[in-house]
């Protein structure tokens, strides 16, 4: 069964995500966090006496976080939601680009933007859309959206 | 082939335009697109679906777009990014006629593989409580596949036989999409003299129609609301269905308004006579909408 994250596990959270992208904390006021299967879940605070359904029960929420070797990774569902939230360590690709980073598994960065802050998380988009995060280390971008988002973004040439 | 066609002669003079019905069955369904609100402005999708190549026009319902032309090999972002969700025009209406709320507490006990699901959320703008049950594991993981896709955080997915569902609270909204034989999908298929998307198998769907409705009205609070829908058009698993429920639980039978006209309920198929509150129920045919054909029933718990 999921368990409610203590107080200071939920702010070891979101003062990530302000911390990295810019997301403040009180977009997530009406929210609780729960632990489940090794992930962390956004889901819609219920008030203080709710149960979940046992015996039946399967999935709360929205997958939210991921600890990726002892560091927070958020993951594409929650960022393509709460992406347009943010406001630093956002790259803008150009399809060529997206579908270089898609193929080859990392794409080369010479644009050096003040809004990125030195390695780690950053958030990718397109033509204004999140499409998720991607790993950034010193110049190069390493591709780590799902597979199935990848396999898309690939198709996307043939259809050009 | 045949039972089909004996059994539509059975409604012939139940159906309206009835020979307009059989050849609409001889052409294939056009698809529609949902637009997910939750995560795109409806403007905003509608401007994106065209830079990727697709042509629409309007349906009567605002969120819900009918396709006239889109290449079908060219990925769709808008899809991977959960701005859409293809569904049968018929299939939002269920939805519609329950009316999910901000803050309800709101149960979908058949809920997978999550079209129904995803858009009661949409209308209850993520907020409150709902819970999307269903039985089948298989059918499940595609449930969760398009909660997560389209965003939804307001959900918490079950699993297990929806008329043995055991939940520690009541709701205010209920909707039983029940398992049918999916007449209202049927199309002909004159090549080879078949009708596709025909289900095989002898299970008795009637009586699990009436164990799932009389489950799901159990689980209403005083004054909730129950909608009953199933993409079938035999009588025996819908007004059937409802005359059963009124019979065992004394449930009554509201009239309902949507953007889409519907034909009333019918009050009497082989000899048996139903409930007058049936005519409330409302039927939808493929040839009338343009869509899989439905039976949508709308009931209070006083």
């Amino acid at each position: 069964m999921p368990k409610l994250l203590r107080n200071e596990e939920r702010e070891l959270i979101l003062s990530f995500l302000d911390w990295r992208f810019g997301i403040k904390r009180e977009h997530f006021t009406d929210y609780d966090i729960y632990a489940f299967s090794r992930q962390a879940f956004l889901f819609r605070a219920q008030g203080e006496n709710f149960t979940f359904p046992k015996g039946h029960f399967l999935r709360c929420g929205l997958p939210f976080m991921r600890d990726v070797a002892g560091h927070l990774k958020p993951t594409t569902c929650f960022i393509q939601k709460f992406g347009d939230l943010a406001h630093k360590n956002i790259i803008t690709l150009g399809k060529e680009e997206l579908i270089e980073l898609c193929e080859k598994g990392e794409l080369a960065l010479d644009k050096n933007s003040k809004d990125i802050e030195g390695p780690g998380y950053v958030i990718t988009k397109l033509d204004g859309h999140v499409l998720g995060v991607n790993l950034l280390i010193e110049n190069r971008l390493l591709c780590r959206f799902p597979k199935a988002l990848k396999e898309t973004i690939k198709r996307l040439k043939k259809s050009q | 082939m045949a039972d089909f066609l004996a059994f539509l002669e059975e409604l012939r003079e139940l159906i309206p335009n009835f020979d307009e019905l059989l050849s609409h069955l001889k052409r294939p369904l056009p698809t529609y697109f949902r637009i997910n609100t939750l995560k795109i402005s409806i403007k905003r999708a509608k401007e994106t679906l065209r830079s990727e190549g697709v042509e629409f026009g309007p349906t009567k319902i605002p969120e819900i777009l009918r396709i006239e032309r889109f290449d079908a090999q060219r990925p769709l972002l808008s899809y991977y990014l959960g701005y859409i969700y293809p569904q049968a025009l018929s299939s939002a209406l269920p939805v519609l006629a329950l009316l999910p709320k901000e803050n309800e507490r709101v149960l979908d006990l058949c809920a997978a593989p999550g079209g129904k699901t995803t858009f009661i959320s949409q209308l209850m703008n993520d907020k409150g409580l709902l819970v999307a049950n269903d039985r089948k594991k298989g059918r499940i993981t595609s449930l969760l596949s398009n909660v997560k896709r389209l965003g939804i955080t307001n959900t918490v997915v079950t699993i297990g036989r929806g008329e043995h569902l055991d939940l520690p609270y009541r709701f205010h909204k209920i909707l039983v999409d029940a398992p049918c034989s999916g007449q209202g999908k049927y199309r002909f298929d004159e090549r080879h003299g078949t009708i596709k998307y025909m289900k095989r198998g002898k299970t008795n769907l009637s009586a699990i129609q009436k164990a799932l409705i009389k489950k799901g009205f159990d689980l209403l609070l005083p004054g909730g609301t129950l909608v009953y829908s199933t993409c079938t058009l035999d009588p025996e698993e819908n007004e059937g269905v409802i005359q059963h429920l009124i019979e065992k639980r004394g449930a009554k039978v509201l009239d309902f308004s949507i953007p889409i006209e519907g034909c009333p309920g019918i009050t009497e198929f082989r000899g048996k006579r139903y409930d007058e509150g049936v005519r409330f129920c409302k039927r939808f045919y493929p040839h009338k909408i343009d869509s899989v054909g439905f039976f949508i029933a709308k009931i209070v718990k006083e």
